[in-house]
């Protein structure tokens, strides 16, 4: 079974890797992206089920990188999880409305994130329990 | 610049109006006068034009004594003011200064240049105090949006501490030694630790630039405090400290911010746990006060050493540390008490602590009862009488997922907008969403129809409801509908006393049908706590 494809959008190195190594034991597949350009163009090439965003980007922020989604025929169902460290009192509910269909500040729990990932796309096939044998 | 100085006489005897103005045109400075022998007049004068200075008489037609300054600060808080007295009322000149006041002359004993110095030297006070407030506004808006900044700017290092202590206590890096394990989770403790600061940081700071906001609803404090109880029932385990809830049988719903009473209970309990010694113990009262009839008062009490006099008074302030409690190896930044009382004043209700030192501390807060009456009575009130039959509607919104999906709270406030739509103004009520316990959002109508004819509504609702996608898509519609027992009216009994009792018996059936869905749910939350442990012991 394929696995399914996140796109991974932040400007913090260290924090994609970390991301990326725990998405892919939870059985995702990790596409990444570092600014709002590249967002856009990994996104049109790679086909994510699902992205998680980062709001504060070089090369237009999150907010534009969700409107430009939106307006694409191939990408406006993609849901969006928007994980950034901004305050969700000016921010969350500007999200929400520009299209993403989560809002977590960094740190975020990690079950809950994973939890909202599922809900969307589906556990990957495997989901690794938290504690190893 | 426009050197003339703009004075504005306000003086009603024309005697002592006419020396004043003789004296300040002797002076050396080109001076404007405007007079007038009103109070009002002088107030209308300042709402046309800023004068450089007011010269105030305090006896005048329309006002006398204090009043009359007191009304021209309230009027123009940054014109200064020079008081003119007569010798009978210098003593009250004199404690005008105290309250803002200039400078004061005493008639009849002013020559142009003392006349011209007090109102330069005024001027000058005036705008030195002005450019202190300006000045100390200004640094307080700097160092809130300092704060703000480096709250946000301190998350993104956090965050990928905590990422990767997370990693490897999961191990998804390679097993790692029981010793490694121990001191990594020391770690993510000192982390949660720093991320808890970080948000009492900002909630700070946004409560002194008044941007803390609450969202009010109807909710039975009770289940709050049962919340917090259980959350912090292992903490206080640990510490063996007893942890006991002592509340009024039927308290009234109370009109208030669920999450952020939630934010004070746990913040006033977790308090009491730390500055409880081990074997201690620690009582949540929520109960009534009839001195006090329109609030529901909670309380946590502690068998702590208690808080001296000096600190019960600075306690609530931001930034206060108990010098006692650093030593005591405490972790925090002094501004829970603080957000606390924050919080507590936008729901306008008063917090305070009362403490015997060494037999521990009572931290109380009051928050408004939510007065169904009051919204019922223009509803169920017909003709000087009250409708022959109600029903209560109940409709459940339960989210398909759980977490909802995409936003929960936009989603049922639609259904809520909705039902608004779907009920007669004059007739039902759609009583204000009630605290929600989970994600399952339950509203409630009391309509004014008896329960045969109610089908009719409740079919019409329903096609209503549904016909909201987001609705329809996301969540699962449960409505029904329960009539309400209308009290067999007492002989002598007012109009008023019947809706208090329509409404303490519509509470009643509100409770009743939460508590059932809670006991519900406290299971549904015991089985998976128990499977979870299970789990753990599987691997």
């Amino acid at each position: 079974m394929q696995k399914p494809k996140i796109l991974l959008v932040d400007d913090d190195p260290d924090l994609v890797r970390a991301l990326r190594l725990r998405l892919r034991a939870n059985n995702y597949e990790v596409t990444t992206a570092s600014d709002g350009y590249a967002a856009i163009a990994t996104a049109q090439k790679e086909r994510p089920a699902l992205i998680i965003l980062d709001l504060g980007l070089p090369v237009g922020d999150g907010f534009v990188v969700l409107d430009r989604l939106q307006s694409m025929d191939t990408l406006a169902g993609v849901p969006v999880i928007v994980l950034s460290a901004r305050d969700p009192q000016a921010n969350e509910e500007r999200a929400l409305r520009a299209g993403a269909s989560a809002f977590f500040q960094k740190p975020a729990d990690n079950d809950e994130l994973l939890n909202v990932i599922r809900l969307n796309i589906g556990a990957g096939t495997e989901p690794k329990t938290a504690w190893p044998s | 610049m426009d050197k003339t100085t703009r004075v504005l006489l306000i003086e009603d005897n024309p005697g002592d109006a006419d020396l004043v103005r003789l004296r300040l045109i002797e002076g050396k400075s080109p001076v404007n006068v405007n007079c007038v022998n009103r109070l009002s007049d002088g107030l209308a004068s300042l709402n046309v034009e800023t004068p450089s200075v007011v010269l105030l008489d305090l006896n005048l037609p329309d006002s006398r004594g204090a009043e009359t300054f007191r009304r021209v600060m309230e009027h123009s808080p940054h014109v200064p003011i020079v008081v003119l007295s007569g010798q009978d009322d210098e003593a009250l000149a004199a404690k005008a200064l105290h309250q803002g006041v200039q400078d004061y002359l005493v008639k009849g004993d002013i020559s142009s240049k003392h006349l011209e110095r007090a109102i330069r030297y005024a001027v000058e006070r005036q705008g030195l105090l002005r450019a202190l407030e300006i000045a100390q506004k200004t640094q307080i808006d700097f160092k809130n949006q300092f704060l703000s900044h480096v709250s946000h700017e301190l998350r993104t290092p956090l965050t990928c501490i905590h990422q990767y202590v997370t990693l490897l206590l999961d191990g998804l890096a390679g097993a790692m030694a029981p010793e490694q394990t121990d001191h990594l989770k020391t770690v993510l403790k000192s982390v949660n630790q720093l991320h808890a600061m970080l948000r009492d940081l900002l909630e700070a700071t946004r409560a002194e630039s008044g941007k803390m906001r609450i969202e009010p609803r109807c909710i039975a404090i009770g289940e709050l405090v049962q919340q917090a109880v259980a959350m912090l029932r292992p903490t206080a385990e640990e510490k063996k400290i007893g942890l006991e809830i002592g509340m009024d049988q039927r308290l009234p719903l109370v009109l208030a911010d669920p999450d952020r009473v939630l934010e004070v209970l746990i913040n006033l309990v977790d308090n009491a746990i730390k500055f409880t010694p081990a074997e201690g113990s620690i009582m949540v009262r929520a109960n009534l006060v009839e001195a006090d009839a329109g609030y529901v008062y909670i309380s946590v009490s502690d068998t702590g050493r208690g808080i001296s006099p000096e600190a019960k008074t600075l306690i609530f302030e931001r930034l206060y540390q108990d010098a006692d409690s650093i030593d005591n190896n405490r972790s925090g930044l002094g501004l829970g008490l603080f957000i606390c009382r924050e919080i507590v004043r936008l729901h306008e209700g008063r917090i305070w602590v009362t403490s015997e030192p060494g037999e521990g501390s009572t931290f109380t807060f009051t928050l408004p009862i939510y007065s169904l009456a009051k919204l019922l009575a223009p509803v169920i009130v017909h003709e000087e009488r009250l409708r022959p039959a109600l029903v209560l509607v109940r409709v459940e919104l339960a989210p398909l997922s759980n977490p909802p999906q995409g936003n929960w709270k936009e989603t049922w406030q639609q259904g809520l907008e909705t039902l608004r739509r779907c009920v007669y103004l004059d007739k039902d009520l759609v009583l204000p969403p009630m605290g929600a316990s989970g994600a399952t959002e339950t509203l409630f109508v009391v309509a004014s129809t008896d329960l045969q004819r109610s089908g009719v509504m409740t079919t019409r609702t329903r096609e209503l409801l549904e016909r909201v996608p987001d609705l329809k898509n996301k969540c699962k519609i449960t409505i029904t509908t329960v009539p309400v027992e209308l009290p067999s009216g007492k002989p002598g009994e007012t109009l008023e006393q019947q809706v208090q009792n329509v409404a303490s018996c519509v509470t009643e059936m509100i409770l009743t049908s939460r508590e059932r869905k809670l006991s519900h749910a406290g299971k549904v939350a015991r089985e998976t706590k128990s499977k979870r442990s299970t789990n753990n012991k599987e691997n």
